[in-house]
């Protein structure tokens, strides 16, 4: 890298630098320019976005649609707590058994790896589909409605696995786990107080792309979830419109006064304002996360 | 007889191996292999009342009635092949050339900027691309439908704009990210060949075709192949939100994926849907073999098994 570095800038950039930078630019411009749409319409007036359409020079900047939200918010705090409980539940359910499993089967002198290998394999070349899940999740389990339906069925990927049991065999020095064997470790505690400690860089990696899946995984909640109390955001999002309503559908406030209320839903900018309540978090944890992520995808990338 | 006494020991001995896998055993069981078996409704006519296993055999029958409705199976497979392609082919061109511009940019630190902003996207889930899409291209207050062309095209209702529009929508969404892998790969080669390239002469565009896209190639075969077995999959998040399930674009939007779902959401034509699911899945396992094949032939080391 340092290497690179010093090749590049012992010339001064030419002026093709400056047309590939325009260019780039204009492609980061188009990247963004949605999620500024999103932001400013949800900020815009309603009245302003019912009558003149969506504009990223807004005349008439308005909190309605935002108040909207947060005001009639209790099914969108129910939903935010749904969402961060299947995300952070999700993700570390699925990164302690998928280690697990990816210790197991990095251990050469286990002749069972050889097994758990193929079980891994078989479900990425073959799948029941949906409609086979959909039947015996219901039918069979009865899980109709089950919050572990949004948790368990995406909680172990093999993909997932092949990256932890990539970054075992590659970047964890074998010594290290023979050096507590011979002081008297046991098999679990190797594990526990050595690999695991030291796979920290690939569980945030793979930790942070299924949370980001938890947290945009709207299908299994569309086929699944039906009580307004394990609705995620994202499902929420989805049936927004009914969602306004739902915000309304407040017991304690009397017909007459609720039928007002709704005629004075700002309807446009709520709906985007909706949208950056749903997606913000994520956008605005990633570039944290950044470092990591890539470095999750380089690691898969190469197979051990 | 003693190999498996062999065998036997040695589990017992590193049974704490197999307790750790045991819980990912489990739910790969019961989420993974255990719907497999939902795969015979593709022979059964299914009985609500006698529920999967007992309902009747009826043999082929479904799948009779899949070829011979030749309009909506051909059309849904012709989409998904069509989508899989355009997203494909365009997809990695993308990727190679956003890696190998953002590799060539020397203003680093902008160029991490710039990358930073160009990932995003893909974090956005499609359920809220949906409303984004709108709008932009909504009738009436869509600020390209209804404010710059006055309404002259009625996007939701026009199928054959479709297909480029859901492409605009996968490559804002994806390429930002699918380049991070190439620039991996692009990071990883050997600085001594531009030198020397450089003191024999060539110039970027010469070091680019030479060298850069060169190494590159391994890379785009391998996944290309591995894209090969998902060629029957596809994002339903794209195909059944961002064209919000609408009947009119069926004709250029619905795929395989995204008809399976809007049939469990209705009514399911369970005969239909059952067998639909099966082909998809036999496919998707043939063209998954062919890939690994493939790939064991070219590179071996990127084979999956």
């Amino acid at each position: 890298m340092a290497k690179q570095k010093k090749l590049k800038s012992a010339r001064r950039p030419g002026p093709g630098q400056y047309v590939l930078g325009f260019l780039l630019f204009l492609y980061t411009a188009f990247c963004a320019a949605p999620i500024i749409l999103t932001i400013i319409a949800a900020f815009t007036s309603d009245k302003e976005l019912k009558s003149t359409g969506y504009t990223y020079f807004p005349h008439e900047w308005s909190m309605e649609g935002m108040n909207a939200v947060l005001k009639y918010g209790q099914q969108l705090r129910m939903s935010y707590m749904v969402t961060i409980g299947v995300t952070v539940g999700g993700t570390f359910i699925g990164l302690f058994v998928m280690s697990m499993y990816a210790y197991a089967i990095s251990r050469r002198d286990f002749r069972l790896r050889q097994f758990l290998v193929i079980y891994l394999l078989i479900p990425m070349l073959f799948q029941g589909g949906q409609l086979s899940a959909y039947m015996i999740f219901t039918r069979s389990y009865n899980m109709k409605d089950n919050i572990m339906l949004l948790i368990l069925p995406i909680c172990v990927t093999t993909m997932n696995v092949i990256i932890l049991r990539t970054y075992i065999a590659n970047s964890i020095p074998e010594e290290l786990m023979e050096a507590a064997k011979i002081d008297g470790a046991g098999e679990y505690r190797t594990f526990f107080q050595i690999t695991l400690p030291l796979m920290k860089p690939t569980l945030a990696a793979v930790g942070f792309m299924m949370a980001t899946g938890y947290w945009n995984d709207w299908q299994n909640a569309f086929l699944y979830i039906d009580s307004p109390n394990k609705k995620p955001l994202q499902l929420l999002l989805i049936n927004i419109q009914k969602s306004i309503d739902t915000l309304l559908n407040n017991k304690n406030i009397p017909a007459a006064a609720l039928q007002e209320m709704a005629n004075g839903v700002p309807q446009q900018s709520a709906t985007m304002a909706t949208v950056l309540v749903v997606v913000g978090p994520v956008v605005i944890a990633y570039p944290f996360f950044q470092k990591y992520f890539i470095k999750g995808m380089t690691v898969g990338s190469v197979k051990g | 007889m003693n190999r498996f006494s062999d065998f036997w020991k040695n589990t017992w001995k590193h049974r704490a191996f197999v307790v750790m896998a045991l819980p990912a055993f489990l739910i790969l069981l019961l989420f993974a292999y255990f719907p497999m078996g939902g795969l015979v409704l593709a022979f059964k006519k299914f009985d609500p009342l006698m529920g999967i296993f007992k309902s009747p055999w009826v043999g082929i029958e479904n799948f009779k009635f899949l070829f011979a409705s030749a309009g909506t199976f051909k059309r849904m497979t012709l989409n998904t092949l069509m989508y899989y392609g355009i997203f494909t082919a365009l997809g990695t061109v993308l990727n190679v050339v956003l890696a190998i511009a953002i590799d060539q940019f020397v203003f680093k630190r902008v160029g991490k900027v710039m990358q930073t902003i160009m990932i995003i996207p893909v974090f956005v889930s499609y359920a809220a691309v949906q409303f984004i899409l709108t709008a932009y291209i909504g009738s009436s207050t869509g600020m390209i439908a209804g404010r710059l062309m006055h309404d002259a095209i009625p996007f939701y209702r026009s199928p054959q704009y479709w297909p480029l529009i859901l492409t605009i929508v996968k490559m804002w969404n994806s390429v930002g990210y699918g380049s991070v892998l190439y620039m991996s790969v692009l990071a990883g080669i050997d600085m001594s060949l531009y030198e020397a390239a450089d003191i024999d002469g060539a110039n970027k565009w010469q070091q680019i075709r030479y060298i850069t896209i060169p190494s590159l190639v391994p890379m785009i075969t391998v996944m290309l192949l591995l894209s090969v077995g998902n060629v029957m999959r596809a994002d339903t998040g794209i195909f059944y939100q961002v064209t919000r399930n609408t009947g009119i674009l069926y004709d250029t939007t619905q795929v395989i994926d995204s008809y399976i779902l809007n049939a469990l959401k209705t009514s399911p034509n369970f005969g239909f849907t059952a067998a639909a699911t099966f082909f998809q899945s036999v496919v998707g396992l043939i063209m998954m073999l062919f890939a690994n094949f493939m790939v064991k032939k070219i590179s071996p080391e990127n084979a999956l098994f």
